[in-house]
């Protein structure tokens, strides 16, 4: 930069105004980028998304009530009933649950240690386009079968907790699920069998056990005889599950809608009106600091007009003599953004250890970083647009 | 830049009173390159205002100026930058010197910007004017005749087809005006420029092809 100019144009620059508005605008800044990042760092806490099983569904049962029952309402959902609701618009993919029609035993435990947890079992599947997990995890072979499930997370618990606590074994986490020592004994139509199991996943909107729909086909017709029946339940692809028609829809047609989604959904709607608050706020105060430099600038615009003016007539173009203010504002919305940025990662680090219990995968800092980015930038534009303008209109005396 | 052409040219605020005898306003002014002018004028006839029309930094008036018949009120600022930087040089009445800035400072300011003379050159102004002891005091201790030939270096520091000087030895001795006549004149006609002055009184020294009444 040119020194001469600096040396004439500095006179006036108030350090305190300035230094009031890196603070504001810090504060500003730090609240919007801390709390994009956190949004980012809690929001799997609350969305229930998982990565094997695709979002947009619903699972859908008959309502059991005493009088139906007492009526012998079996709470299938014959042909008709599941045309209906693929005939709605919200509805793009219906996909049914089947039953297994046989005895099943799931074995949990063995190994050198001979102690076993022993349950009757049930199995349900729904078709494999509903199923995300890549399909040589997903496939059976009858001739080399073992049966891939996705659990129920309670069972984990319950096998941690409950089984694995009291009879010495290692508790488990999601990541060693294979470590899991598990067998199934099917038994009907005269066979007594014993296959290898598999678990691919815990689901806590599942609440079954699924297995293969190619599985399920094979085991019945092998076990069982031949499982025709209709389902018990659906499962529903949605454009949006937040929908009130559909809700509207499924209390005209007695149906539940199971699982714990809307509750997640509830939480996480009020984490993002939370959040957007506190974004709101820290918008709030940055544009209060950013009118805080305006006039900060105009003062000094103000009180350097004659200065400006007359190397103006010394030929120096506007941009020239604008220069100067333009790089103190670059330079300093800079410094600010660089340190709001320091501040988020350390107020992140206090913040992260409280969030391991959840076993969250790490966010980037990466959108945090270029939200505060875009803010910084249109604020320095403005800046920047401000002092042009001003510093033009001194052009004619 | 040849001509400088001024056509019924009036400042806004003479307009509607009774029309003054002028070689300059309501007239057809043509001044060229090479020659030396001399506008003489009472007090509160518009000496300055015709200097800060033709420099481009008020256009309060009615009429019409031309640079070369091109009407100076279509000039972009970004050509009045460069005008400004090779073809007009000018030293206001009020000399507009910084006065937190070394009275070299001032000039450096200005040959920065045009790079025309060698800081040797600039030192050795300062000796043929009388001042090289106040070339690093600030202009705000300086007298206000060792201001205006501060001033006076600054405007020599840069090409120009035509000087315009108002009123450029009103503080100073005869001595220094015809020291400060011949520095014009000798850079005018190096140049081959035209001197443009204007004077309540106390004239710039020089030769004059054409003096205008104002």
């Amino acid at each position: 930069m040119n020194n001469l100019l600096w040396k004439l144009l500095r006179k006036h620059i108030s350090p305190a105004q300035l230094i009031g508005f890196s603070i504001a605008n810090l504060v500003g800044l730090t609240i919007v980028i801390l709390a994009v990042q956190f949004y980012r760092d809690v929001k799997p806490v609350f969305s229930d998304e998982e990565s094997f099983i695709r979002k947009d569904y619903l699972v859908i049962t008959r309502a059991v009530t005493g009088v139906g029952a007492m009526m012998g309402g079996t709470g299938e959902f014959d042909d008709t009933a599941i045309a209906d609701i693929e005939a709605q618009p919200w509805c793009r993919k219906v996909g049914r649950f089947l039953n297994s029609e046989f005895s099943i035993y799931a074995t949990v435990g063995l190994g050198n240690s001979g102690r076993a947890m022993r349950s009757q079992f049930f199995f349900e599947s729904i078709p494999t386009d509903f199923i995300d997990v890549t399909d040589a995890q997903w496939d059976f072979n009858p001739a080399r079968p073992e049966v891939p499930v996705i659990v129920a997370r309670d069972y984990l618990s319950l096998y941690n907790f409950g089984f694995a606590a009291t009879q010495g074994l290692p508790r488990i986490s999601e990541g060693q699920v294979g470590m899991i020592p598990l067998s199934f004994t099917f038994s009907g139509n005269g066979l007594n069998e014993v296959l290898p199991g598999r678990i691919v996943g815990f689901s806590s909107r599942l609440n079954t056990v699924i297995v293969p729909e190619k599985f399920m086909r094979w085991a019945n017709d092998r076990y069982g005889n031949g499982g025709h029946g209709h389902p018990m339940r659906l499962i529903v692809e949605v454009n949006s599950p937040g929908d009130v028609k559909i809700e509207q829809y499924m209390k005209d047609h007695h149906y539940d809608v199971a699982g714990d989604k809307a509750q997640a959904g509830k939480a996480n709607y009020f984490l993002t009106v939370i959040v957007s608050i506190v974004i709101a706020v820290g918008i709030v105060i940055s544009l209060l600091s950013f009118f805080v430099l305006m006039l900060s600038i105009y003062l000094l615009l103000q009180k350097n007009t004659r200065r400006l003016r007359d190397l103006l007539l010394l030929g120096y173009s506007p941009g020239q003599v604008s220069r100067p203010y333009v790089l103190m504002v670059v330079g300093i919305n800079t410094l600010v953004l660089a340190l709001a940025v320091i501040l988020m990662v350390l107020a992140r680090a206090h913040y992260l250890p409280m969030l391991e219990a959840f076993d969250l995968p790490r966010a980037s800092v990466l959108p945090a970083v270029l939200t505060g980015l875009v803010i910084m930038t249109l604020i320095t534009a403005g800046n920047v647009i401000a002092i042009r303008r001003k510093v033009a209109s001194l052009w004619l005396n | 830049m040849q001509k400088i052409n001024l056509h019924n040219a009036l400042p806004a605020v003479f307009a509607g009173r009774e029309p003054v005898p002028s070689q300059v306003w309501q007239c057809s002014l043509t001044m060229e390159r090479g020659k030396h002018y001399l506008i003489v004028a009472d007090s509160g006839t518009g000496k300055s205002s015709l200097c800060s029309y033709i420099y481009g930094y008020r256009r309060d008036y009615s009429g019409s100026i031309d640079f070369d018949g091109r009407d100076i009120g279509n000039i972009s600022i970004a050509h009045w930058c460069e005008l400004r930087k090779t073809s007009l040089a000018y030293l206001p009445q009020e000399m507009r010197l910084f006065p937190e800035l070394s009275a070299l400072e001032n000039i450096q300011l200005k040959n920065q910007l045009t790079h025309h003379k060698s800081e040797r050159e600039i030192l050795d102004l300062f000796d043929t004017l009388g001042i090289p002891d106040k070339v690093n005091s600030p202009v705000a201790r300086l007298s206000i005749g060792q201001q205006q030939r501060v001033a006076i270096i600054r405007t020599l520091c840069q090409p120009a087809d035509f000087y315009l000087l108002d009123e450029p030895v009103s503080h100073l001795d005869a001595a220094n005006n015809a020291i400060v006549a011949r520095l014009f004149a000798d850079e005018a006609t190096r140049q081959g420029a035209a001197i443009i002055a204007t004077s309540v009184g106390n004239h710039l020294a020089l030769d004059y092809d054409v003096e205008l009444k104002l």
